[in-house]
C-alpha cells in the first residue's frame, strides 16, 4: 500500500457570514454584454493599424523550397510581410516542456523550412484593410515539395513512416509508464479478466464562437509591447514568448477585456502573438489579427486524441473492480505547444470515481501531421475519465450486471473522503452515490423500461446510460516534473488586489481572464460579504491587464480553478483590507480595540455603539489625501495585493506519487437516447445533470457552466470531430461540416446539485466549469444500452455519428470482437 | 441603366441614425457596420453563414449580415443590438437574458437578441418549439441554449 | 474569408439584368446570396460582376392558377413560400422550405437560388424533380421552359447558363407528396434525402447520391417495390465525412420508402 501523501491540511474556514455568496445576484457583466458594449479584441482599433492575414500551408507535410513575397509587397496599401526565415533570425525556438525526443523540436512562430500540418502559418501579410491583406496573400508565392503524411497515430512509429521533426529523429514525442498498487496480485485475485482491445477518444474541441485575435502595439522608446488579445492564459504566453523574443517578460503587456469563450482553446496562440509583435516592431505600426473560423479549425488547439489499447480489467464476479492496465497512445499533432503535459494531467483522476487500487498505464505520445493539440475543456482528464466509464459500462454489459449497481459498488464513498488515490491525489470531498440517486431520480430511471417499450412500438430503440466524471481543479504544476524532471514549475497561484479609493470606492483587480464565467460578479460577492457592504458598492475591473500588476506566473482562466485560486486571492486581499480598515478605524475612533469593531453598511463601526462609525469614504480620504497626524507605525495603505498559493508539495517523481490537484468537483449525468434502427439516426430525448462543486458562490453561474459543458459534450459525442483524410486534409474545417449543437438539437434538461464543501479551500468552494465530459460518457452508455439485445455492439469510440450507430447495428460483430471475457 | 461599379456610396439608417459612406462592392454588411460605422456590438463567428453572430434586422427582416453586401443595403433601415435599449434602459428581452443567465461570454448575445426581437415582433406569444425554431440560426457555445429559451419565453406576452 | 474585388449592379428590370449578364462571361446573378456570398468569401469562385436580382419584383410572386398550377417566381424566398396561402395548394413546398437551415437564411434564400446552385445536398432539386416542376429560363433571345430532367445537369450546373436567368418554376396541381431526409442535426445539411410524388403514378427522386437528382418510378408505393426500384439504379453515391458510399446508398433506399409512404398516406 502506498505511503500517504502529505494531504493538504483542512482549512479552518473563517468564512464571512454569507449574505451575498450563495445568491444568484444579477451579473455585473450583463449590462454591457446585452447592449453590445463588450470589448472583444476585434472591437479594439488603433489609428494606422495594419491587418494581418496568414498564408498557410496547403499541405499536411512538405518542404518549403522557396518563398517570394515581392509581388505582395508591391501592392499599394500593403505594409509588409514576415516569413519563417525572419522569425528564425529574430527569435529563438519556443521552450519545449518535453524531455528528448520531444525536447529537440524547434518550434518557431512561423514555419521554418518545412510545413507539418495543413493550415500551418507560413507567411504573414499586413495591409491597410482586411480585404487587401487577403488579396495580397494570394500574391505570395510559396513553393513546396510535398512529403508523405502521417495521419494515424497508431502508424506514427512504424518503420518507414514519415518523420515530422528531423531534430528528434522520431515521431515519438514522450512516453512514460505509470504503475501503482500490485497488478499481479489484483489479477490473481480477480474472478474474470475483461479484455478490451481498443477504445478511442476522438479529436475535437470547444470551438468558442470568437476566434483568437490580437492587436499589438510596440513602443520603440521603451521597448514595450502592448498585446490586446483574448489569450486566456497570459502567464503561460509570457513564459513562452519572452525568452523566444529575447525580451523581458514585463515588456509583454497583456490586455484583455471580454473574451468570447475560451474553454482552453485560447491558451496556445503565442506563436501568432509573436508574429504580431515582430511585425508591430518592424512596420512601426499597430498590427491587428483576427483568426478566421476556418483557420481556427485547421490549426488551433485540437483536443487530445487518445487510444486506449490492450486494456485488461481485473474483476470479481460481483462486479467489484480491482484494477486495470492499459496502453494509452496520444496524438499530439504536429507541434508540442502545451504537450506533453497531457501525459501526466490525466493522473489527477487516475481511478476516476472508482475504488480500484491497482493500475498501470503506459503513456505514449506521438506527433502527426495534424493541427497541434493543446488544452480543450476537460483537458486530458476527460479522455481518461471517458475510458474509466467505458470500462465500467462494458464490464457491466459483459457480466450482465446492472450498470447502476456496479457503479455504486465501485464508487468511492462519501465516508472515505478525503480519499487518497493510488497515486497520491487527494479527492477532497464528494458523494457520488447520492449524486447518482439524484440523477436517476431526475431522469425517471424506473420508467425506462416502459419508455423502451413505447419507443419499440414506434420502431425505435431506446437506451439509457450514466456518465460519471470529475472536474479536478487547481493544478499543482509540479506534476510537470513527472514529464520532465528538469522543469522548474510547481504549485500554483493567483493574485487579486482590493483597494479603497479616496472617495470610498472599492476597486477589485483580478489576475484572471474570464471568458463568461462571471468573475466580476462572484468576486464582488466575496468582497461584499467580508466588507459588509453591497455588491453594488464593489467595482471589479473588467478583464486582465499586466500593467495592473495583479498577476503572477500562473495567472489566467483555465483548468477549473477560479472559485479556489481567483476567489481565494480575492478573499485574501479583502481580508487584508478589512483588517487594515479596522486598524485605521481603531485609531480614528479613539483607540478602540480592533475586535470591538465590525464592518457593516459601508462603514467600520463599534459593535456595541454602531453610531460610532467611520464610512469607507472617510477611510479612503484619510489614507490617500489627509494623512497628517497618523501614528508613524500605522501600516495601512488600503491597497492590498494578495497572492493565493494552494498548499502543494513537489510530487515524488520516482513513484509518480503526490497530490496533483487541490479540488475535485464531480458531475453525474443520465442520458436517454432513441435510435432509428433503419438509419442509425438518433436523438437524445431526455437528460439529467447533477453536479457537486462544493460551496457555490453563485448557483446560477454554476448551473450555467454545467449546462454549457453538457451541450458541448452532446455535440462532441454525436457530431463534432476533426476528421482528416489520409493526406492530412481536414474534412471539417468550418461550422457547415463540423456540426455543433443548435437550438433544435437540445433535449429537455433537468439539473440537480449537492454541495460537498472542500475542506482545503478558503471558501469551501471547488473549481468547476470544464465538466469532465460527462455528456460524452452518458451518451456512449445510452447508445450501448439501446443496442443491448440488438447485436450487443460495444461502443468503443467517443464519437458516434449516425453512420457508426448504423454500423454497430449492421455489424455488431466488428465491435464485439474488441472485447473478451476470460476466467482469471 | 443601373451602374456597374466596384464601389459606390451607400446610405443607411442604423438605429435611427443616418450614415453615408463610400464602400467597395465586395464589403460585407457586417464589416461595414463594425469597421466603417464603428458599431462593434454585432459579431463575426464563422466563415460560412452558420453561426448567426452577425444577425441584424434590415428593413424589418432578420438576416445574417455576413451574407449581404453593404451595397445591397443601400437605402435600408437597419437595427442592431445597440438600438435595443432606450436611454440606457434595457429592453425587456435584454433584462430577461440577464435575469435568466442566458448569456455567459456575451459573444453570441447580440445576434441572439436580434433573432429573439424579430420573433417576438412577429409572434408575441411563441411556443417552446417556435422559440427554438426562431433561434436555430444562432450558435451559442457557452449556455447550451436552455436559459436562452427561458429568457425569451419570460419576455414574451 | 473575404471576397475578391467585384463589380455590382442592381438592375430595375429583368431585361436590364439579362443585358448585364450577357455582357460579361464573369457576370453572375445574385439571388439570396446564402450560397454565393459564402462561395465568394472562400474564393472558390469569384464573379467579375454581381447582378443583384433583389429589385426585380416581377420574379417574386407566387400565383395559383384556376387549374391548381402553382407559379413560383425564382426570387420567392423560402419564407415567402412558407407563408404563402397560394403555396399551400401544394403543402410539401412549405413543409420542406421550413426545414431549410434557419429563419435568417429562409428570409433571404430563394427557390431559384436553391435549384440553380444545384448542390447535391440541397432539398429542392429532388423535390422539384419528383413533383414534375418545369423551369422557365429567360435570355436576351427569348424564353424556354424545361423539365427537371433537362434542368439539372451536373454538380452546381443547370440549364440556366451564362447570360440566362431562371425566372419562374411552374408546378402542376397535386397533393400526394412526401419528403424524407437524414440531416446533420435538426434542420441541418442533408446527408441523404428523397422526395416522392404520387399523382397517378409514383415518382421518387433521390438527392445527395449523384450530381443530379435520380428519379425512379416504382410500380407501387409499397416498400418492396420502392426498394426494388432504387436498387435497380445501382447507386454509387459519393463518400464524404458524413457518410460512406455504402451508408448513403442504404439511406437513399430507406428514405425513398418513407417518402413514398408519406405521399401515399397524405390525404
Amino acid at each position: 500500500m502506498s505511503e500517504t501523501t502529505i494531504a493538504p491540511s483542512p482549512v479552518e474556514i473563517k468564512a464571512p457570514e454569507r449574505k451575498w455568496a450563495g445568491q444568484s445576484v444579477p451579473r455585473k457583466e450583463d449590462k454591457r454584454l446585452t447592449q453590445g458594449e463588450g470589448v472583444f479584441v476585434d472591437d479594439v482599433k488603433r489609428h494606422g493599424m495594419g491587418y494581418v492575414h496568414f498564408v498557410r500551408s496547403p499541405y499536411a507535410h512538405a518542404h518549403i523550397t522557396s518563398i517570394d513575397v515581392s509581388k505582395a509587397e508591391e501592392i499599394s496599401g500593403v505594409y509588409g510581410t514576415m516569413t519563417g526565415e525572419e522569425v528564425a533570425a529574430l527569435t529563438d525556438p519556443f521552450f519545449q516542456l518535453s524531455t528528448p525526443p520531444g525536447a529537440h523540436l524547434k518550434d518557431y512562430a512561423l514555419a521554418v523550412g518545412k510545413v507539418r500540418y495543413l493550415g500551418e502559418p507560413v507567411v504573414a501579410v499586413v495591409a491597410e484593410t482586411r480585404e487587401l491583406a487577403r488579396d495580397a496573400s494570394e500574391l505570395v508565392e510559396v513553393e513546396y515539395e510535398p512529403l508523405a503524411a502521417v495521419v494515424d497515430a497508431r502508424k506514427a512509429q512504424d518503420e518507414g513512416a514519415a518523420v515530422l521533426h528531423e531534430d528528434s529523429g522520431t515521431n515519438l514525442m514522450w512516453e512514460g509508464v505509470y504503475e501503482w498498487g500490485d497488478l499481479d496480485a489484483a489479477f490473481a485475485e480477480a474472478d474474470k479478466i475483461v479484455k478490451i482491445e481498443e477504445l478511442h477518444f476522438h479529436r475535437f474541441n470547444s470551438t468558442p464562437l470568437e476566434c483568437d485575435g490580437a492587436l499589438v502595439e510596440f513602443n520603440p522608446g521603451t521597448g514595450q509591447w502592448t498585446i490586446h488579445t483574448n489569450n486566456q492564459f497570459p502567464g503561460f504566453a509570457q513564459i513562452m514568448m519572452g525568452p523566444a523574443m529575447r525580451t523581458g517578460l514585463d515588456k509583454l503587456r497583456f490586455v484583455t477585456q471580454d473574451i468570447g469563450g475560451g474553454f482552453g482553446n485560447k491558451i496556445t496562440s503565442h506563436p501568432q502573438l509573436v508574429v504580431c509583435c515582430l511585425l508591430a516592431r518592424k512596420l512601426k505600426r499597430p498590427v491587428q489579427w483576427t483568426e478566421w473560423r476556418t483557420d481556427f479549425h485547421l490549426s488551433m488547439s485540437h483536443g487530445n486524441e487518445r487510444w486506449f489499447r490492450d486494456t485488461e480489467v481485473a474483476v470479481k464476479n460481483d462486479g467489484t473492480l480491482l484494477g486495470f492496465r492499459t496502453k494509452a497512445l496520444d496524438d499530439a499533432g504536429a507541434w508540442l505547444r502545451y504537450e506533453p503535459l497531457g501525459g501526466v494531467i490525466w493522473a489527477q483522476v487516475t481511478p476516476g470515481v472508482y475504488k480500484w487500487r491497482h493500475i498501470r498505464l503506459d503513456f505514449t505520445q506521438v506527433a502527426t501531421n495534424k493541427a497541434p493539440c493543446s488544452p480543450n475543456r476537460g483537458y486530458s482528464r476527460m479522455q481518461h475519465l471517458w475510458f474509466t466509464e467505458r470500462v465500467i459500462d462494458i464490464v457491466a454489459h459483459e457480466l450482465g450486471l446492472d450498470p447502476i449497481e456496479v457503479r455504486k459498488r465501485n464508487y468511492i464513498k462519501a465516508e472515505d473522503m478525503p480519499y487518497e488515490t493510488p497515486n497520491g491525489c487527494v479527492y477532497d470531498s464528494g458523494d457520488y452515490a447520492a449524486m447518482l440517486d439524484l440523477a436517476t431520480d431526475l431522469i425517471g430511471w424506473d420508467t425506462i423500461e416502459a419508455r423502451r417499450e413505447d419507443a419499440a412500438a414506434r420502431g425505435k430503440l431506446l437506451g439509457a446510460g450514466i456518465g460519471s466524471t470529475l472536474d479536478s481543479g487547481t493544478n499543482n504544476f509540479g506534476q510537470s516534473r513527472m514529464i520532465n524532471p528538469e522543469l522548474q514549475f510547481s504549485g500554483n497561484n493567483e493574485v487579486a488586489t482590493v483597494k479603497l479609493d479616496i472617495f470610498g470606492e472599492i476597486v477589485v483587480t483580478l489576475g484572471t481572464t474570464p471568458q463568461g464565467q462571471g468573475h466580476e460578479t462572484t468576486a464582488s460577492q466575496v468582497v461584499a460579504d467580508i466588507l459588509g457592504c453591497s455588491v453594488d458598492d464593489v467595482h471589479v475591473r473588467a478583464g486582465h491587464d499586466s500593467y495592473w500588476n495583479s498577476h503572477a506566473g500562473f495567472s489566467g482562466t483555465y483548468a477549473s480553478q477560479f472559485a479556489v485560486t481567483g476567489l481565494g486571492a480575492v478573499k485574501g486581499a479583502t481580508d487584508m483590507l478589512a483588517e487594515q480598515i479596522k486598524r485605521l478605524g481603531s485609531v480614528i475612533l479613539g483607540g478602540v480595540p480592533e475586535d470591538a469593531l465590525e464592518l457593516a453598511e459601508g462603514t467600520v463601526r463599534i459593535k456595541d455603539n454602531p453610531e460610532a462609525a467611520l464610512p469607507f469614504m472617510a477611510c479612503g480620504a484619510i489614507i490617500n489625501a489627509n494623512n497628517a497626524g497618523l501614528p508613524e507605525d500605522l501600516d495601512v495603505t488600503l491597497n492590498c495585493r494578495y497572492v493565493y498559493r494552494p498548499p502543494f508539495q513537489v510530487p515524488d517523481l520516482e513513484r509518480k506519487f503526490g497530490n496533483l490537484t487541490l479540488t475535485y468537483a464531480a458531475q453525474i449525468h443520465a442520458a436517454v437516447v432513441e435510435i432509428d434502427p433503419e438509419t442509425g439516426h438518433y436523438e437524445v430525448v431526455d437528460y439529467a445533470a447533477v453536479d457537486d462543486c462544493g460551496v457555490r458562490i453563485h448557483p446560477q453561474i454554476v448551473e450555467g457552466q454545467v449546462m454549457g459543458a453538457t451541450a458541448q459534450a452532446l455535440g462532441a459525442a454525436m457530431h463534432e470531430s476533426f476528421e482528416y483524410d489520409e493526406d492530412g486534409n481536414l474534412l471539417t474545417p468550418n461550422f457547415y461540416d463540423y456540426h455543433v449543437p443548435h437550438a433544435l438539437d437540445m433535449p429537455p434538461l433537468q439539473t440537480g446539485s449537492i454541495e460537498s464543501a472542500s475542506p482545503f479551500t478558503p471558501l469551501g468552494t471547488k473549481g468547476m466549469g470544464e465538466g469532465g465530459g460527462a455528456g460524452i460518457h452518458a451518451v456512449c452508455a445510452a447508445v450501448q444500452d439501446a443496442l443491448r439485445g440488438h447485436g450487443d455492439a460495444i461502443v468503443h469510440d467517443s464519437w458516434n455519428p449516425y453512420q457508426r450507430v448504423w454500423e454497430m447495428l449492421e455489424h455488431p460483430e466488428r465491435t464485439r470482437e474488441l472485447v473478451q471475457v476470460v476466467d482469471a | 441603366m443601373g451602374a456597374v461599379a466596384s464601389s459606390q456610396t451607400v446610405t443607411v439608417t442604423v438605429n435611427g441614425v443616418e450614415y453615408e459612406r463610400e464602400v467597395e462592392a465586395r464589403k460585407l454588411l457586417i464589416h461595414f457596420v463594425r469597421d466603417d460605422l464603428d458599431l462593434t456590438g454585432s459579431h463575426i463567428g464563422c466563415d460560412t453563414g452558420n453561426c448567426g453572430a452577425c444577425s441584424l434586422i434590415v428593413n424589418g427582416q432578420l438576416l445574417k449580415s455576413c451574407m449581404l453586401l453593404a451595397v445591397q443595403a443601400d437605402g435600408a433601415t437597419i437595427e442592431t443590438v445597440e438600438g435595443l435599449a432606450e436611454d440606457g434602459e434595457l429592453a425587456a428581452l435584454q433584462q430577461s437574458f440577464s435575469d435568466h443567465h442566458a448569456l455567459q461570454c456575451g459573444y453570441c448575445t447580440p445576434g441572439m437578441l436580434m433573432s429573439a426581437t424579430a420573433l417576438l415582433r412577429a409572434n408575441p406569444s411563441p411556443s417552446d418549439d417556435e422559440i427554438k425554431k426562431a433561434l436555430q440560426g444562432n450558435i451559442c457555445r457557452c449556455t447550451g441554449y436552455w436559459n436562452i429559451f427561458e429568457a425569451v419565453k419570460a419576455a414574451s406576452a | 474569408m473575404l471576397p475578391r474585388e467585384v463589380e455590382y449592379a442592381k438592375p430595375a428590370s429583368v431585361a436590364e439584368a439579362l443585358t448585364i449578364l450577357a455582357g460579361s462571361d464573369g457576370a453572375r446573378a445574385l439571388a439570396g446570396g446564402q450560397t454565393l456570398i459564402n462561395v465568394m468569401k472562400a474564393r472558390a469562385a469569384s464573379p467579375d460582376v454581381l447582378v443583384d436580382l433583389n429589385g426585380l419584383d416581377d420574379l417574386k410572386g407566387i400565383e395559383l392558377g384556376a387549374d391548381g398550377t402553382l407559379t413560383i417566381g425564382a426570387m420567392a424566398t423560402y419564407t415567402d413560400v412558407v407563408g404563402s396561402a397560394e403555396a399551400r395548394a401544394r403543402p410539401i413546398l412549405g413543409e420542406v422550405c421550413s426545414q431549410i437551415a434557419d429563419v435568417q437564411v429562409r428570409n433571404r434564400g430563394t427557390i431559384g437560388g436553391n435549384v440553380c446552385s444545384n448542390d447535391p445536398t440541397n432539398h429542392l432539386p429532388p423535390l422539384m424533380a419528383a413533383i414534375g416542376a418545369r423551369f422557365t429560363i429567360a435570355s436576351q433571345s427569348g424564353e424556354r421552359t424545361v423539365a427537371a430532367s433537362e434542368f439539372f445537369l451536373g454538380v452546381y450546373l443547370t440549364a440556366a447558363g451564362p447570360g440566362e436567368l431562371l425566372t419562374k418554376i411552374t408546378i402542376p396541381a397535386g397533393k400526394h407528396d412526401g419528403f424524407a431526409a437524414v440531416t446533420l442535426g435538426a434542420d441541418g445539411t442533408c446527408i441523404a434525402n428523397a422526395a416522392a410524388s404520387l399523382n397517378g403514378s409514383l415518382r421518387v427522386a433521390l438527392g445527395c447520391v449523384d450530381a443530379v437528382p435520380i428519379v425512379v418510378q416504382p410500380s407501387s408505393s409499397d416498400e418492396a417495390s420502392v426498394r426494388e426500384a432504387v436498387r435497380g439504379v445501382g447507386l454509387a453515391p459519393p463518400a464524404d465525412v458524413h457518410a460512406s458510399s455504402e451508408y448513403r446508398a442504404h439511406l437513399a433506399e430507406v428514405l425513398a420508402v418513407r417518402a413514398a409512404r408519406q405521399a401515399a398516406e397524405r390525404i
